[in-house]
């Protein structure tokens, strides 16, 4: 008897013990192999410095997919207690959705925080006036075009001043090449990236570049998104952007990583991982001497200016429900930290958010990312409001119809409104 | 009448040997049904304000549901799929190789190995498998071997979509179906046959007056479980299209998926799915009734 009753306490004993284990562990999930490499020296110093252990739970890879495990899980309460977001998009509807602890206070507090860019300091800031999310990192986003093609051809490489002028060059480029002449990424293969890396980049130069309204609605029977849908439109029927690639599971494989290297496309919207990742010396299919022969055109606005896009990449956030808010916190501080941040533009690519990663020697041996690093600051981006996540599928499944000749930017236009207002109900858009 | 203490026993005993399954049934089956009865009739959502504080709709997405043209497409692109997959591929074809593999045949043991190949594969990587089989147009391995017949190539599944799944799938059921329709012929007796042979009966006479209404009942179930098993298909068509293009191959399936945790619209994605289930439940009804089984 006596044995069993010892028995039974040292298993309750070690229930407890177990326990409080559990509470000291940090449950981080982060999106792909090459973002797990980026946090590994960073898991080891929160470990050493919070005296907690750390566990990395890599999720899937594509954003589409990645974010519906992470929302579920964070949907049923046992979410994991840190986590990357793959789109600055989500944020707005996570946070409202309650899955988001604020860090307001705690980020301003800190010093490292004093020295990131404004922009993405902006683009950190939810609807509400509050900060959710760790804005270590900036995807700086513009034209990528191949120089030493445009040279043989005897085309201009000067920067396109509007619209028609991107378009007229596009033309040229068929005409004396036979290759595209320009993407922008589309369809509903692409994810949130027929939103991120090509809508986004002409609406900001619109009749209307913002798409949210002072009362939070989303703006989209603008004239600009009418506007935009017609760049769209006039590429696909003039056959100066590849279409086919597009519908297909992989739409990026063939334009990124086959025509633009074989010279076969000319321009491209990408980001500053292009130079390393797409066609650098981290490519399987690398283009020699990247940043000599492949240079960059800001996007021109519809009548003029010029636009750098700026979004915030694979942004850190706490759980709301983490078993240990205050803790997590603290960790998210040491993934904002600079070490962190030179870790994830060598092995991503994406612009460091804070200024002083300038002088860091790790940074200073990525020279693709050097200059773009300098000229962060000049990034342009969209205010941020929920319901962007609606609005980048709607995007998707809009220009999906316009790479299947199925309709004009109006019908478009429609398409993208029907689907925010079928989502969110009428009141949600202007 | 009393039951005897033995009757007794022997119910007790038959409770306690189902008590597993009907907890798991319980738990796994019921309960989640029940739950997205109720989801349904909410706006419940995986993320945004509706996520925070759902609340109740009445019949809301049910309305909505009856007035999208894209449910009513997606039940569409269903019914064709389930017809030509499941009722006409993969049947037909599964019978075709019962039939042939009874025989004897040289090679006959490989003959049954290839068949069953398909299934050896899990869906997502037959899908991949698939796709590099059909998508790229000219780069795809059957625009290489129809043009190295002269033929015209295609990107597949952007131009013939609705028929490339249906061609994958039956080639992933056929397993299914020649192994449940050869247990149906193993029962008809083989004196049938003989018999019928001495009467001069020609083969296709004895395939219309013997094998067909002989194996009815399993022809019955082969249909009851493929059907609602191919409505239930998921993995294999987003793998290939993820519903495109233009909603194409938008299965119920996908389209459950897609509003669940594309849109993340829950309660729709529950409304649907309950429609979804009561149109397999009618069908499963009617196989049973035509049947005459009892369950």
């Amino acid at each position: 008897m006596k044995k069993t009753v010892f028995g039974g306490l040292c298993a309750i004993l070690l229930g407890c013990t177990s326990t409080f284990v559990q509470a000291e562990t940090l449950r981080l999930a982060n999106h792909g192999q090459a973002g797990i490499d980026a946090m590994k020296s960073t898991v080891e110093r929160i470990e050493k410095k919070l005296g907690v252990k750390v566990e990395v739970v890599e999720y899937p890879a594509p954003d589409k997919d990645y974010l519906s495990k992470l929302l579920t899980e964070l949907g049923a309460g046992n979410g994991p207690d840190l986590f990357s977001m793959p789109s600055t998009a989500a944020v707005a509807d996570m946070v409202d959705a309650g899955y988001l602890a604020p860090i307001t206070t705690e980020i301003n507090a800190w010093d490292g925080y004093k020295n990131f860019y404004d922009v993405a300091k902006k683009l950190a800031v939810s609807p509400d006036g509050e900060t959710y999310v760790m804005p270590y990192m900036l995807g700086i986003q513009e034209i990528y075009y191949r120089k030493d093609v445009l040279e043989k051809a005897g085309i201009s490489t000067g920067q396109p001043k509007t619209w028609d002028d991107l378009i007229a060059r596009a033309e040229e480029i068929k005409t004396k090449t036979g290759a595209y002449g320009l993407l922008f990424p589309a369809g509903v293969s692409w994810g949130s990236g027929a939103f991120d890396e090509g809508f986004q980049h002409l609406i900001v130069g619109s009749k209307t570049p913002q798409i949210v309204t002072d009362d939070g609605k989303l703006d989209l029977n603008g004239e600009g998104v009418k506007d935009v849908f017609n760049v769209y439109k006039t590429l696909i029927d003039k056959d100066l952007m590849p279409v086919q690639p597009l519908l297909g599971p992989e739409p990026w494989v063939i334009p990124k990583y086959e025509l633009f290297p074989a010279g076969k496309l000319v321009a491209t919207t990408c980001g500053s991982w292009c130079y390393i990742f797409d066609w650098g010396r981290e490519s399987k299919n690398p283009i020699p001497d990247v940043t000599k022969v492949v240079g960059t055109w800001t996007v021109p606005g519809q009548t003029g200016g010029q636009f750098v896009l700026a979004n915030l990449a694979a942004p850190w956030a706490v759980n709301a429900k983490s078993a240990n808010v205050e803790l997590a916190k603290k960790a998210l501080l040491e993934i904002g930290s600079v070490e962190t941040q030179v870790s994830y533009a060598a092995r991503i690519g994406n612009i460091p958010a804070s200024k002083d990663a300038a002088s860091d020697p790790e940074f200073q041996k990525l020279t693709e990312l050097v200059p773009i690093h300098a000229a962060a600051e000049k990034g342009t981006f969209l205010k941020q409001a929920a319901g962007f996540g609606t609005v980048a599928e709607g995007v998707a499944r809009a220009t999906d119809a316009l790479l299947r000749k199925e309709v004009d930017a109006a019908g478009a236009q429609k398409i993208l409104v029907d689907y925010v207002k079928e989502t969110l109900g009428d009141d949600a858009v202007k | 009448m009393a039951k005897t203490l033995q009757e007794r026993r022997a119910e007790r005993q038959l409770m306690i040997v189902l008590l597993p399954s009907l907890l798991l049934l319980l738990a796994f089956v019921i309960y989640p049904a029940i739950y997205s009865v109720y989801l349904s009739f909410t706006n419940e959502a995986l993320t945004g304000a509706a996520a925070r504080a759902p609340r109740f709709v009445g019949w809301r997405n049910y309305t909505r549901l009856f007035n999208d043209a894209k449910f009513w497409n997606a039940l569409f692109v269903t019914f064709v799929f389930v017809l030509g997959s499941a009722i006409i591929g993969q049947f037909v074809l599964g019978l075709v190789s019962a039939i042939a593999l009874r025989r004897r045949l040289v090679f006959r043991t490989l003959f049954s190995s290839i068949i069953l190949l398909p299934n050896a594969a899990p869906e997502v990587v037959a899908g991949f498998m698939w796709i590099s089989m059909l998508a790229g147009g000219d780069h795809a391995t059957l625009s290489r071997i129809v043009s190295f017949f002269g033929l015209p190539t295609a990107d597949w599944l952007q131009v013939f979509p609705l028929a490339m799944i249906i061609v994958v799938n039956t080639w992933r059921g056929i397993a299914t179906a020649m192994i449940l329709l050869t247990a149906g012929l193993s029962t008809i007796p083989q004196e049938i046959y003989e018999a019928a042979r001495m009467d001069g009966a020609t083969p296709a006479q004895m395939f219309r007056r013997i094998t067909l209404p002989l194996m009815m009942p399993t022809i019955l179930l082969y249909m009851l479980i493929s059907t609602v098993s191919t409505i239930a298909v998921f993995g294999l068509v987003y793998a290939l299209t993820r519903g495109g293009p233009g909603g194409a191959t938008e299965l119920i399936s996908i389209y459950i998926y897609n509003q669940s945790f594309t849109a993340y619209q829950l309660g729709y994605g529950a409304a649907v799915a309950v429609i979804a289930l009561l149109v397999s439940l009618m069908l499963g009804i009617a196989y049973v009734r035509a049947a005459k089984v009892e369950i």
